[in-house]
């Protein structure tokens, strides 16, 4: 049995990496005694899965980690315990209980939403948050991606699902996020700061949500 | 702090390195709101997060302050230039990482003081938390300053700086002196006046009740009371019942790395073997134990409170901890399953290594470090550091044969007698471990030798038998240091050395007196902060400091005192007696050596005090 659990990143701790941020996890699930399988070998370790790090300074609202474990137990009371040796700004906010056969998380994630708050003060954000419309309207938008290996210039438009203000200088998005290609929030700002004519703006940006592909549609990866 | 305040330290935040540094809300470190406690206490490390969240004296501290019914007790640290300097831009206050609350909004702001080079940060510290930063000019809105930590013994460079210290033990001492400053605050006494009702709780210096005078040499003439209600000597508080005393039992758990992240449990406090240069085993008189029962306890609660993989057994010299044995054995059995590991951090090889060893290899493998501190056994019984050749290569060859290959051996350089013999001395032993390697047969031993050796420069300390002598000048100093290099050309050994600048600093700060706190300042002002830090030492900024402040370096380091000075912490009774101190160097001076004192009573002057040294 595995137990995907749905956490909760606060915005006071978005500067803790991802590996610092597992291993807290371990330590966590330590403190609850929850009953969480440990690898097989010389120097055992538990094999926790994360669906997708986040960047360092990011809050996420909704973020998928799997955790394999030992004996029987019910998705209530793993998410009670954890809960209870979590520190304050770490919660766990679902569990959902599966066969071991079910694929990882980050093999099914397909895209994420990001909530992007543009700085108030940033003199660019005025005239980004106007060339939004324009983006969604390109058929194309070329840009240059960093990968593992290196940087290509490519149509980046089919990794946008969708992106709406939601306010005077908020802007909503869903982006692609998986193997196949990655669009990252700092990149789509980017684009639309080259639209706009202006320079990329200072944003706090939120990861609120994950999603996999599910009969042609985005479904939330927690449900999927 | 306003949510003008809030927004450009959130954005300061995305610009800095390790910004988790400062941005507190790990495991088990909630306080009390702000408007819900009456006293508000900021513990300052001065020196960067990872270090002094590694610090154990602050996690006992800041706990206990915690757990009194009025108190909260927050926890700032110095910040990276980078952090610093985007404060000072937008004029944003150090703050504190539980309630980001600024240092001039606290009743109490206490500093540990581990290291005499990490001063300019006490100083940077308070002028980046907005409060004045001599006590002088301090009024009566300001908050206390205090210090305590083993560099409290001498107190005098800070002297200028500190409304007051806390010299000794701090578990009892501090909640004594909250108390008491409790009752003034409600009796609504003057600055002046609660520091004088603070003067008599044991083990509180006040400095503006005393002022020093001094001779035309510069030596000092007299230490004077200034209000005769301020006692005459200051005797250091020492805490009686160790086993009971207040322990934490959660441990913050940092989010990332510090330098040492494991729960550290302190076994026993003080040393019986007195090294002669050592000033933690003297000032820290008597030994006491915590008893095996509550050490055992204290690990299962923060075994369970923290998820640490690793606890180590801290102490000045955990061998001599009486049932070290039934200890580890006790441990190991009620962690294994949970896959606990656990460490020893300062075993003398004198002691039974071989056993401790392999009882701990059950779980974990890490390198073992010597200290042997000189190379001839006539320098080792000068300091009085009771190990032999035998007992060096006793423990290192059991250390290969139980599959170590990684040995580091410390080492001072310029010790009091110190001839170009006991250097090479240094190079024989290194060659004699490496040699004891190959003793073990191929197939026991692990594969790729390191011996590390590392060699400090002797820093004189105050209340040791060698507060006295002369440290070596620098020329002196780096002749040595090559010549030791030359000994130390072989295969398998790496030679590390310290920076001889940064430690006549030490030397000069370590027995200074209160004019040094004008060097500090000076130091401090022209741009020396985070002296610690390699990247950041500034030699000839403090050499100017010096000149400017019309005192000289050698005055304090390279000069030997004679016994008839008037020494800058003389008026300090810090249980071992100066006489005695003087008695310990004329014994190094002859080579003589003395016993560990569980061996029978060597006067050190713990016992003038009934009911304190049961050793």
């Amino acid at each position: 049995m595995k137990m995907w659990l749905t956490m909760e990143k606060g915005a006071r701790i978005r500067f803790t990496g991802h590996l610092d941020l597992m291993r807290t996890m371990q330590r966590a699930l330590r403190r609850s005694g929850l009953p969480v399988r440990y690898s097989q070998g010389f120097n055992p370790h538990m094999l926790l899965n994360a669906a997708a790090p986040l960047s360092l300074g990011m809050p996420g609202l909704r973020e998928l980690i799997e955790v394999p474990v030992g004996e029987e137990i019910t998705a209530a009371e793993f998410q009670e315990r954890l809960n209870a040796a979590l520190p304050p700004d770490l919660r766990c906010r679902a569990v959902r209980a599966l066969p071991d056969e079910h694929p990882a998380p980050m093999a099914m994630l397909r895209a994420a939403q990001y909530l992007m708050e543009l700085d108030e003060d940033d003199p660019n954000t005025e005239s980004c948050m106007a060339a939004l419309p324009q983006m969604l309207a390109a058929e194309e938008l070329q840009a240059i991606r960093k990968t593992k290996t290196g940087e290509k210039p490519c149509d980046v438009r089919p990794m946008i699902y969708d992106a709406q203000a939601l306010g005077p200088r908020t802007i909503c998005a869903t982006l692609s996020l998986c193997e196949a290609g990655t669009l990252k929030p700092d990149l789509f700002l980017t684009v639309l700061a080259g639209l706009a004519g202006a320079e990329k703006p200072e944003a706090f940006i939120t990861r609120l949500q994950m999603y996999a592909m599910k009969d042609g549609a985005l479904t939330r990866l927690e449900e999927a | 702090m306003d949510p003008v305040q809030e927004r450009a330290v959130e954005k300061l935040l995305e610009k800095v390195e390790k910004p988790a540094r400062y941005t507190g809300g790990e495991m088990n470190t909630e306080v009390r709101a702000w408007d819900e406690a009456e006293m508000h206490f900021a513990f300052c490390f001065a020196d960067t997060y990872e270090i002094g969240m590694s610090y154990l004296g602050m996690k006992i501290l800041v706990s206990l302050m915690n757990s009194l019914p009025y108190m909260s007790c927050e926890r700032v640290f110095m910040p990276w230039v980078d952090f610093r300097a985007g404060l000072k831009e937008k004029n944003i206050p150090l703050f504190s990482l539980e309630s980001r609350k600024a240092l001039s909004e606290f009743d109490v702001i206490g500093f540990s003081l581990q290291y005499e080079m990490s001063y300019t940060n006490i100083l940077d510290m308070l002028d980046l938390g907005h409060v004045p930063v001599r006590a002088a000019d301090r009024g009566e809105k300001d908050p206390l300053v205090i210090a305590g930590g083993p560099c409290a013994c001498n107190p005098e460079p800070l002297a200028p700086f500190f409304d007051a210290f806390v010299i000794g033990d701090g578990e009892e001492m501090m909640v004594e002196f909250l108390d008491v400053l409790r009752a003034c605050k409600k009796e609504g006494l003057d600055r002046y006046e609660t520091l004088m009702r603070l003067s008599r709780v044991e083990g509180v210096y006040v400095p503006r009740f005393y002022e020093p005078k001094y001779n035309e040499d510069g030596t000092l003439r007299a230490f004077e009371r200034v209000d005769e209600r301020a006692p005459e000597t200051v005797r250091k508080r020492i805490l009686k019942d160790f086993s009971n005393a207040f322990y934490p039992d959660t441990f913050p758990v940092p989010y990332t790395d510090i330098v040492f992240d494991r729960i550290v449990l302190e076994i026993m406090r003080g040393c019986t073997r007195g090294c002669r240069f050592c000033q933690a085993g003297m000032i820290y008189r008597p030994v006491r134990e915590r008893s095996m029962e509550r050490v055992i306890e204290l690990a299962e609660k923060l075994e369970a409170a923290t998820g640490y993989e690793e606890m180590s057994l801290s102490s000045l010299s955990s061998g001599d901890y009486s049932c070290l044995k039934e200890l580890i054995t006790a441990l190991m059995d009620r962690f294994q399953d949970k896959r606990v590991s656990v460490s020893l951090p300062s075993m003398r090889v004198d002691n039974l290594v071989k056993q401790s060893l392999e009882e701990l290899s059950r779980v974990r493998k890490s390198g073992l470090t010597v200290a042997a501190e000189a190379g001839t056994q006539r320098l080792r019984d000068v300091i009085n550091k009771g190990v032999t050749e035998e007992d060096v290569l006793r423990s290192v060859t059991d250390a290969f044969d139980s599959g170590y290959s990684t040995v580091k051996l410390y080492f001072m350089t310029g010790l009091p007698t110190e001839t170009d013999e006991d250097l090479r001395g240094i190079g024989d032993l290194a060659r004699k471990v490496v040699n004891a390697y190959y003793t073990v047969p191929k197939e026991r031993r692990a594969k790729g030798l390191r011996v590390t050796c590392s060699a400090s420069v002797f820093v004189p300390k105050p209340f040791t038998p060698f507060q006295w002598a002369a440290q070596d000048d620098l020329e002196t100093v780096m002749e040595k240091q090559s010549h030791l290099r030359e000994y130390l050309k072989m295969k398998g050994v790496t030679f590390n050395w310290h920076d001889p600048s940064l430690s006549l600093l030490e030397a000069c700060i370590s027995r200074g007196d209160r004019r040094m706190g004008e060097v500090i300042y000076t130091a401090w002002k022209d741009g020396c902060i985070l002296d610690g830090w390699s990247e950041h030492f500034k030699y000839d900024v403090w050499i100017k400091a010096f000149e400017k402040c019309g005192l000289s370096p050698a005055f304090y380091a390279n000069r030997e005192r004679s016994y008839d000075e008037l020494l800058p912490w003389a008026f300090i009774d810090m249980g071992v007696t100066q006489r005695y101190l003087q008695l310990e160097n004329e014994r190094a001076k002859k080579g003589q050596t003395t016993k560990d004192c569980r061996k029978g009573c060597n006067g050190c002057g713990l016992q003038r005090y009934e009911g304190l040294c049961n050793v």
